[in-house]
């Protein structure tokens, strides 16, 4: 009965494209081709643009998003969902405005603490759904909330006031070229780009596509589930450290915008939401989109009421556009 | 007895696994001897998986003992398990379709470069080895598993297998998916000259008997038995396997009435590569359709049952002509038709309903009173249905996922009976079912016939055809290449036509 089939099984399997066409081809290269696209038009619009001063400013109005976008990259490739970015980031950013640590020392312990707490409630909701067996959403939904509540009780109004060093010098520039900030999401891109070739990286993916599949591999799904956690809520707690830096005040519901713009800069960074695909890359590219697209309708001179509509377009088209790229060439896989 | 202990590899004794109240492994003892492919038989839910996963790490057993080479062995997860010696190539394939070939195969510690992170070179290079020490050379290791075909990942799930066994190496359904099986033959022959032992799963007795020299056959969780290949016929091992004699003698065909009205009449159909098909199906018939891999039958019974759409050709069912829109409408034209389909796990079962809702859901509006289905009508009218494909009543109350695949194509079976069409379409009602399953759905079958009822079939298998159908029908490139009636059906003439021969072509009719 297998006539048909021996056919098939004798053919050599193919080869995959080049990783250059693959790279275009992600989302990643998708959202980096919006992202382009958009600034062209922004500096169209606004030839300011293109100054130093308009670029820092933009990617200080990115990082605390992008940062916490890369961090619910590690739960989303899992495949899981992790809504505690919403507390961690409201926690630490009334840590910092109401225990203001002076001078660059300061700076340092203050985020190192921040990293601290993300990591803590990273390890909780890590221990929740990895030992435990609670639903992402369920766990990381309780952390959440517990930690906003939290945050109400250190400062139960807006107020407080930042650190000085944090405030001015992670804001600016150095040399006058570079965005402090910016250097940040280049030492969080450098780190992923190494932990993507540690066998936790690699088991990262697996456990994503297919848990049980990945035990039956061998690989350790639990311990890479809670390593996937802490690392998200670390990044959590950096983002709220440099939400800090720009807003130099703390405010107890800071991270409520963060939870479902999170999600959509990761989705518009071509990262699969049901797991086992995706880069962080893409998602600290996605963040930027979202909020260089404000930008740009601003100065266009569209209400910022519409702004919402505007960036739900954008994520819908740029997933729908994903899809359909990916199915044209599957389809050219298989003639 | 104790010649045998005192050589034996591997050596599993009163093993047992339950699940809460299911008692999934009673009492399984083997020995394996160095560099013997042993297999191990049952039926579908006797235990095997169950067997396999406790020796993979994959669940601890509750009682009982193993050791290996006389070192106890009590694994508690796969990687222990491969540290002693002992891989598995599971029946469902443990491979990740978005890392490649390379990073399957080496999972989960890749081989460092610089700075200890893995290093791509590396990985390619140790997989390059591994797969042309297994005769895979044709593979690239940076290929994505995701694209390859159903064979090759099994060939990759088996080779990763082969790398960790050194002990004992448990082949799960290895040919389920291989359509060439001779390089797993080389494999496994190759493996036996190393001292490893291989415990080897499959339903296919001629492959059993070309590899392996002894088998234990399970039933019931319990180990019936050992048996030396060489001294045991077929029937003895399904016999073993069952409880009872399984190969009944093959019931003679009722007879068939050519007067009978036309339950189903087919002209000129074209759907899909499906090309001006015409035949018909009369009241208590039979027919069965023969064919390779996508000649069409696919495209056939979607057609019929509403699911492709039809490019034209006409189809009437009990003389009613009908545009089939789907399975729900084609209830209700003429008697009523409906449709076993072909993937159980996807088109069938509703995983975490109970297997009772499973059976009576085609007909939840009639049983339902002031709306509801209440639980003891739905069990009541699902035991009797039940009965007639052979299936036990305490199944009924358990989520239809918890039953081992045969139980849930009884199931499915009762389904579809439940309806109350008079015209069944079964798409390969018996695949990967063991033998005594398949003798309860054959009767199951031919009961409903012998009450009037008529179906049509499409099995992949030849001696079912030829066991249960009183008209064969061969589809050939879309097209109907022969016909074949009652004793004109045998396996010899069947392959020649499916291979588009018509040599051999005695008494029946070339199309």
């Amino acid at each position: 009965m297998s006539a048909a089939s021996d056919s098939l099984a004798v053919r050599p399997p193919r080869r995959r494209q080049s990783p250059l066409l693959r790279a275009i081809v992600s989302g990643t290269g998708i959202v980096a081709l919006i992202y382009i696209i958009l600034y062209a038009l922004y500096a169209f619009w606004q030839p300011s643009a293109l100054s130093v001063f308009t670029f820092t400013d933009l990617v200080n109005n990115s990082t605390p998003l992008a940062l916490a976008a890369a961090g619910e990259t590690f739960v989303v490739i899992s495949r899981g969902f992790d809504l505690s970015v919403a507390g961690v980031v409201s926690l630490t950013n009334v840590v910092m405005a109401v225990y203001p640590l002076q001078g660059a020392g300061g700076a340092l312990a203050s985020l190192l603490i921040c990293c601290v707490i993300g990591g803590v409630v990273g390890a909780v909701n890590g221990i929740l759904v990895a030992r435990l067996g609670l639903q992402t959403i369920a766990a990381t939904l309780g952390t959440m909330i517990v930690c906003q509540g939290l945050a109400l009780v250190i400062l139960d109004a807006p107020g407080g006031m930042v650190a000085d060093f944090v405030t001015y010098k992670l804001t600016d520039t150095l040399f006058g070229v570079v965005p402090v900030a910016g250097l940040f999401l280049l030492l969080v891109v450098i780190l992923w780009l190494a932990f993507r070739r540690t066998d936790t990286g690699i088991g990262l993916y697996a456990i994503g596509a297919d848990e049980q599949s990945a035990r039956f591999s061998g690989v350790a799904a639990s311990r890479v589930r809670i390593v996937a956690f802490i690392a998200a809520g670390m990044l959590y707690g950096v983002a709220g450290f440099m939400l800090s830096a720009q807003t130099a005040t703390g405010n107890p519901t800071a991270g409520t915008p963060f939870l479902m713009l999170t999600f959509a800069a990761v989705a518009l960074g071509g990262t699969s939401l049901s797991g086992g695909r995706g880069s962080l890359i893409g998602s600290i590219l996605g963040a930027g989109t979202l909020m260089l697209l404000q930008k740009v309708l601003f100065s266009g001179g569209v209400s910022s009421f519409y702004t919402g509509i505007f960036q739900g377009f954008v994520l819908v088209l740029a997933i729908v556009f994903g899809n359909a790229v990916g199915w044209l060439l599957k389809k050219e896989e298989r003639q | 007895m104790s010649f045998e202990e005192s050589t034996a590899a591997v050596q599993i004794s009163k093993v047992a696994k339950s699940y809460g109240p299911t008692v999934a492994l009673d009492s399984v003892s083997i020995d394996l001897r160095p560099g013997e492919v042993h297999a191990l038989l049952g039926e579908n839910g006797a235990g095997k998986s169950t067997l396999v996963k406790i020796l993979s790490g994959v669940v601890k057993a509750d009682g009982g003992s193993m050791s290996i080479s006389g070192r106890h062995y009590a694994p508690h997860d796969i990687i222990d398990a491969r540290s002693q010696g002992v891989a598995t190539a599971f029946q469902e394939l443990s491979l990740l379709p978005n890392l490649s070939v390379a990073e399957n195969l080496m999972l989960p510690k890749m081989p460092a470069g610089v700075l200890g992170l893995a290093s791509r070179r590396n990985t390619t290079a140790a997989a390059r080895a591994i797969l042309e020490e297994y005769d895979l050379a044709q593979f690239d290791p940076d290929t994505p598993v995701g694209v390859l075909s159903l064979s090759d990942r099994q060939r990759l799930e088996i080779a990763r297998a082969f790398t960790h066994a050194s002990k004992l190496l448990i082949l799960d359904e290895p040919t389920a998916a291989l359509a060439d099986v001779e390089w797993l033959f080389r494999l496994v022959r190759r493996q036996k000259t190393r001292d490893t032992a291989i415990l080897y799963i499959s339903h296919r007795l001629g492959e059993v008997r070309s590899l392996c020299s002894r088998a234990t056959i399970l039933r019931n969780g319990k180990s019936i038995g050992t048996v030396a290949l060489s001294g045991a016929s077929d029937e003895n091992i399904f016999e073993m396997m069952v409880g009872r004699s399984a190969r009944q003698p093959v019931a003679s065909h009722p007879s068939r009435d050519d007067h009978a009205a036309k339950a189903l009449e087919v002209s000129g159909l074209s759907s899909g590569i499906l090309r001006d098909v015409s035949f018909d199906v009369k009241r208590g018939e039979i027919v069965g359709i023969a064919a390779l891999e996508g000649q069409g039958q696919r495209d056939l019974f979607r057609a019929l049952i509403g699911l492709s759409r039809t490019k034209s050709g006409k189809v009437s069912v009990d003389g009613v002509q009908a545009r089939i829109s789907g399975p729900g409408p084609a209830l209700k034209i003429g008697q009523g038709i409906a449709y076993l389909p072909e993937d159980r796990k996807s088109e069938g079962i509703l995983a975490g309903l109970s297997t009772a809702s499973n059976v009576v859901l085609p007909i939840m509006s009639r049983i339902a009173r002031c709306g509801i289905v209440w639980p003891t009508r739905e069990r009541s009218t699902a035991r009797a249905t039940a009965e007639t494909v052979d299936l036990q009543q305490r199944y009924l109350n358990f989520k239809i996922d918890e039953l081992s695949g045969g139980n849930q194509q009884k199931a499915l079976l009762a389904r579809v009976i439940m309806t109350g069409a008079r015209t069944l379409l079964l798409f390969d009602p018996t695949r990967g079912v063991d033998v005594g399953t398949k003798q309860s759905i054959y009767e199951a079958i031919r009961t409903f016939a012998a009450e009037g009822g008529s179906v049509l079939f499409y099995s992949s298998e030849l001696p079912e055809l030829v066991h249960l159908a009183q008209r064969c029908i061969v589809l050939y490139g879309g097209r109907i290449f022969a016909e074949y009636a009652e004793d004109a059906i045998d396996e010899q003439t069947l392959v020649s036509a499916l291979i588009g021969h018509a040599h051999g072509n005695k008494g029946g009719v070339a199309a």
